[in-house]
Parts: C-alpha cells; sequence; structure tokens
C-alpha cells in the first residue's frame, strides 16, 4: 500500500494484511481470525437487561435519533441470541438469580455492559436491604458506562470501547481489564426546609403546595387557614 | 396544622356510625374492631356499593419512644384501608372514597377481606412481606416482593437494617 492509501482509513483497513496487484485486478489477503473478529464485533447483538430509568436511555440510543443499528447492535428479546448483556438499572436481590441464569444462558463468546450507577455499584441504592452493591459482584462486566442515567452518547462510547477490546484481544494485545470507576460526586448536601440557606419564599411556595396540594394558590386565595410558621433549622454536628 | 383530608361520604359515615356506636368518625377513618372486620366490609361492599378495593397499607408502631404514643399501647400495627365507588348520575353523586383502618397486636393476625374483594388479594400479600401483618384465611399468603428466603419483614421498626443476606449482605 502506498501512504495515499494509507491515509484513507477505511473500516476495513486494519484486517488487511496485504494487497496484491495483478493485471486487471487487486487482490486483499487477510486472515480468517481477522475476519471473525471483525464480524463479531461489528454485529454485537444485544440483550437489555433494562429494569430502571437506564432502559429508557437505552430505548433513546437503539430508536432512530441515535440509531444503535448503524453499528450493528440489535436488541434481541432472548439471550441465546446475544452477544453482549447490558445492565441498565438497579438489581435487588430476587433479581440478581434471574440476571445470573440469564447471563449463563446466553452462547461464548459473550460480554457485559454495567451501564450507569446502579449497575456498576448500586450508587445510592447500595445501603437499602434489598439492592445488590453492583453486578460485578456475582458477574464478570467488560465495559462500565458511568452515569445516572448515562446518555446514548455514552452508551455508544461503550459499545465503541467494547468493540475496540474485542480487536484488541484477539490481535493478541494485552488489555487492561476495565476497573469500576471510581465515585467521582459526593452526596449532595440537601437543604431542607427551614434551612438558613433557603429562600423563605421558596419554603413558604413549597409548604404551601404541599400541605394544601394547591399549587395554583386557588385554596388560599378562598380563605383557607394560613400556613404553619417554617420549623427552625435543625443542628447538624 | 393536621393534613386535610376529603369529607367522609354522609350516608355512609352516619350507618358507619351506628355499626360501630360511635358518634363520630375521624376523617382518617374509623378503627374497626377485628371480630366484626369482615361484617363491615362486606355491607360496605354489599349495602353501599364500594366495589372498588383502593388499597390497604400496613404500618408497625412500637410500644415506646413513639411521639405522640401515650405508652399504653402495645406493639402493634394498623393496617388502613381505603375502598372507593363509582360515581352515581342516578343519585347524583361523585366518585367518593372510604377509609378505615384495624389495629393488629404484633402476633395476633386480623381477618383477610381478599374474600370480599379480590383486589385485596396481592396488598395483602404485600403488608404480610413487609410489614408481617398476618392475614387469617388469606387464600395464598406468600411473599410478594422479597425472595422467599429473606429473613424477617423490611418495613418493620425493629428490623436491623445490615440483615445478612447471602451471599451480597
Amino acid at each position: 500500500m502506498n501512504e495515499q492509501d494509507q491515509a484513507f482509513r477505511h473500516p476495513l483497513y486494519d484486517m488487511v494484511e496485504g494487497v496484491a496487484r495483478f493485471p486487471g485486478v487487486d487482490v486483499a489477503f487477510t486472515t480468517a481470525d481477522k475476519v471473525l473478529t471483525w464480524s463479531q464485533r461489528n454485529s454485537l447483538w444485544v440483550f437489555p437487561m433494562a429494569t430502571s430509568c437506564c432502559g429508557i436511555e437505552f430505548m433513546a440510543a437503539s430508536s432512530s435519533r441515535f440509531d444503535l443499528d448503524r453499528i450493528g447492535t440489535i436488541p434481541r428479546a432472548t439471550p441465546r441470541h446475544c452477544d453482549v448483556m447490558i445492565i441498565a438499572g438497579t438489581i435487588t436481590v430476587k433479581m440478581a438469580p434471574r440476571v445470573k441464569k440469564l447471563w449463563d444462558q446466553m452462547p461464548e463468546p459473550k460480554w457485559a455492559i454495567a451501564m450507569g450507577s446502579c449497575a456498576i455499584s448500586g450508587d445510592f441504592y447500595r445501603d437499602i436491604y434489598s439492592v445488590v452493591p453492583g453486578v460485578d459482584t456475582f458477574m464478570p462486566v467488560d465495559v462500565y458506562v458511568p452515569g445516572c442515567p448515562p446518555n446514548p452518547d455514552g452508551l455508544l462510547e461503550g459499545l465503541r470501547r467494547l468493540q475496540d477490546k474485542i480487536r484488541r484481544k484477539r490481535a493478541g494485545e494485552w488489555v487492561e481489564p476495565d476497573r469500576r470507576p471510581p465515585p467521582g460526586m459526593r452526596a449532595p448536601s440537601i437543604p431542607r426546609i427551614g434551612d438558613p440557606a433557603r429562600s423563605p419564599r421558596i419554603d413558604d411556595a413549597q409548604l404551601d403546595s404541599v400541605m394544601h396540594l394547591d399549587p395554583g394558590g386557588a385554596l388560599r386565595r378562598s380563605g383557607a387557614p394560613p400556613l404553619p410558621p417554617v420549623p427552625p433549622a435543625e443542628e447538624e454536628g | 396544622m393536621p393534613p386535610r383530608h376529603e369529607p367522609l361520604p354522609a350516608d355512609v359515615a352516619a350507618w358507619a356510625c351506628e355499626f360501630l356506636g360511635v358518634d363520630e368518625l375521624p376523617p382518617e377513618g374509623p378503627f374497626v374492631p377485628r371480630d366484626r372486620l369482615v361484617e363491615f366490609a362486606t355491607a360496605l361492599k354489599n349495602d353501599h356499593d364500594f366495589l372498588f378495593f383502593v388499597y390497604c397499607a400496613a404500618t408497625h408502631y412500637l410500644a415506646e419512644g413513639e411521639p405522640g404514643s401515650d405508652g399504653a399501647l402495645p406493639d402493634r400495627t394498623v393496617v388502613a384501608y381505603r375502598v372507593r365507588r363509582l360515581p352515581d348520575r342516578r343519585r347524583g353523586r361523585p366518585t367518593q372514597t372510604f377509609p378505615f383502618r384495624v389495629v393488629v397486636p404484633t402476633g395476633e393476625s386480623t381477618p383477610s377481606l381478599a374474600g370480599v374483594w379480590v383486589g385485596a388479594d396481592w396488598q395483602e400479600r404485600e403488608q404480610l412481606d413487609l410489614v408481617g401483618t398476618v392475614f387469617q384465611g388469606h387464600p395464598d399468603p406468600r411473599r410478594v416482593m422479597m425472595p422467599d428466603d429473606w429473613p424477617g419483614h423490611p418495613l418493620r421498626r425493629d428490623y436491623a437494617i445490615d440483615t445478612a443476606h447471602f451471599p451480597w449482605r
């Protein structure tokens, strides 16, 4: 190949081992292994293990605006057709054996993507009695897609990373295993009603809407009793 | 200021006062004795057209340390029910709901209303699962939310949040 050919990075470029030029025809040579890898990573059929809001983002990613089909990623409704399981959502202790069973039903080779904070670590549900603190406690995970929920771009990026991982592994390169992302955020301190950092007008409006179920204020204007006084801020150590 | 409640339907309130032998009903719903609960519910359904079971929700209360408690009440579960009837144009009546409550001391049971309203079946299973209220005569008293081998009832006040559940907890 000359330099001009190399500059044009055709999708098939990295699988071509060599080109022989004969009069009237150019023949490209490659190995069966590279063809298999190429076709495998460009037809990742996914099993959407969508249990909560990350599933909505997955639906958005697979519908026409983001269109997962164009990279060969087609959702299938049975694990026996699938190569990738996308765990999108909170996995509870009752759901975890079912997830494991579906994962075991998928044929090799198979990969798993943990999508969203809940699947990665349980996130803010991890201290709840019934939530599994991360799906990697009971099954292997190849790619972590952080976010709460990750937007479709994030999921596409995760699938691209998975494709890259498949290509490099089959080429015999060392791939650093994906690790659970470190928590990059702290739990926010939620300003409560009566907090001095909040405007008392907002407190009033919120109490009004919550206690009277009267957001428009029609009930108040009609002569309903006045609001209770704002409770003093709680002292916290 | 207490929260507002929908006023009780007048005809049912008058009947319930007579049934329970009280002068006035609290807006959160009267307390019905457990031995007359099925009779009360059957009359509500058959005589007053409350065909729709909205919810039943059990709450566990500890005997001591509860705010506002006089300390005399034992460790107990309060089951709150609400039923609904559809609007009746002939009688000029909008859709109305009627709440009532039952106190179940811990260790005792309350009659199941699944024989009166079919909709009470899974609702009572949920209370059995999460709060541990025993409904006597329930057709299918299994857990509905937690795994079958789960120890304890998670929404009880005395449930330890770090109860071990192999292999995740």
